[in-house]
């Protein structure tokens, strides 16, 4: 039997919040996505920390291996800590041809992120230290006619080049947090 | 009484029970289809597609094991086309990870090592990934080496179907998955695994191994994982 002694590091409205989301989908099929997606949303950083993972496993007696599998399958859950405003910059094929890896880079200079350790990985989620900033890659945006297709806080932005992305970027830091 | 039907195997007509798999009825009727991730008893999940099969009628093939036998099947386990891709699967298998048999506690008892002699895989034509990928050595009794696994989730189905402790999955997805124990933790800090170590003898590779042992002694026992499932009435 599953010994959880730490109760998830969160006010306890959110612990109510969690046990009040997994009753509502008790004993329906798939309800696990619909949970973690419900308590990611609840999150000010947007992420599932193990705790809120170990917590969800005990209520709805799934096993920790599956709940963990499904958090690292679906690219929407984060397991770290989201940025307030988050750059997602496409790296599909149209917007690859139009130059996205430079821009991907130019992004990552601009925030003063680190380049990830194996470098040509295609698919991150990078946070600045400040928790400011997330830069995340997609697949396509179905928007391949504006390759390079860069997405600011849910805007889309078209067309994209490294002068754009530095205005789009500073006038995001502005307005501050959300 | 469950169903009996009757099909065709290789040219051969044989009896099947309603609802057994392709490959577990070739088996019973002493015909071999290489597979890996198939361990009689276990569900069948089609990981490895090493059991391809052609059906008469369509013109894909399609996995033995997760395929039901129907009444009048007629089906084909041998052919250029089959053998072709099989040993293709056993060369991205090879290039996929770091399966140095020299080095490796299985050498001479691992499925893969096996399947590659016996379907003529010589060397992989693909260029190996070498990915770098962590040794868990935190559990007391077992061992479990990224880099020889084929991600066949024996470990993860006889976890869940067999034991019940479900300390097994795999974490992320394509390139980057693994198997991992409960929430990615050191296998030795994870709470749900009770050291039955069923998931070492289901292993086909040395992905996962008993700690201590020299590589003549290291042989899995496949066929007891079997018996518990049949002991348990898993009729898969």
């Amino acid at each position: 039997m599953l010994d959880v002694k730490e109760r998830p590091q969160t006010e306890v409205e959110d612990q109510a919040f969690i046990d009040g989301v997994i009753a509502e989908y008790a004993g329906k099929p798939g309800g696990i996505l619909s949970i973690l997606e419900r308590v990611q949303e609840r999150n000010r950083h947007k992420y599932l920390s193990k705790e809120v993972l170990r917590w969800v496993a005990r209520k709805t007696g799934e096993p920790l291996s599956r709940i963990y599998s499904v958090a690292t399958f679906y690219s929407f859950f984060n397991l770290e800590p989201q940025g307030d405003h988050t750059v997602c910059i496409c790296r599909g094929t149209a917007c690859h041809t139009r130059g996205s890896r430079d821009l991907l880079n130019n992004a990552k200079l601009i925030l003063g992120i680190r380049q990830d350790p194996d470098g040509g990985a295609d698919k991150l989620s990078l946070t600045t230290p400040d928790k400011k900033f997330t830069v995340r890659t997609v697949a396509c945006f179905g928007q391949c006619a504006l390759a390079p297709v860069v997405e600011v806080d849910r805007e889309i932005f078209g067309r994209m080049n490294e002068r754009e992305l530095r205005k789009v970027i500073d006038r995001v830091d502005q307005k501050g947090t959300k | 009484m469950p169903k009996q039907v009757k099909l065709k195997i290789d040219g051969e007509y044989v009896n099947a029970t309603e609802g057994q798999s392709v490959l577990d009825a070739a088996k019973a009727n002493g015909k071999f289809i290489p597979s890996l991730c198939h361990v009689q008893g276990l569900s069948g999940v089609g990981a490895c597609r090493l059991c391809m099969v052609e059906i008469a009628g369509g013109a894909r093939p399609l996995p033995a094991c997760t395929t039901p036998v129907q009444e009048g099947m007629v089906i084909n386990t041998v052919s250029e086309r089959l053998s072709k891709y099989r040993r293709m699967i056993i060369e991205l298998l090879l290039s996929e990870r770091n399966h140095v048999c020299a080095v490796c506690v299985s050498n001479g008892h691992c499925e893969l090592q096996d399947m590659a002699t016996r379907l003529g895989v010589t060397h992989s034509s693909f260029p190996y990934r070498y990915p770098r990928l962590p040794v868990d050595a935190s559990h007391p009794r077992f061992v479990l080496d990224h880099n020889r696994c084929i991600l066949c989730s024996r470990c993860v189905r006889v976890c869940a179907e067999i034991e019940g402790a479900n300390t097994w999955n795999i974490v992320s997805r394509g390139v980057n998955s693994m198997v991992a124990a409960d929430l990615n933790e050191p296998w030795g800090d994870a709470e749900s695994c009770t050291r039955c170590g069923k998931c070492v003898e289901a292993c086909p590779t040395g992905a996962l191994v008993v700690k201590g042992k020299a590589v003549e002694e290291m042989v899995k026992r496949t066929q007891t994982v079997s018996r518990l499932a049949t002991a348990r009435g898993g009729s898969r």
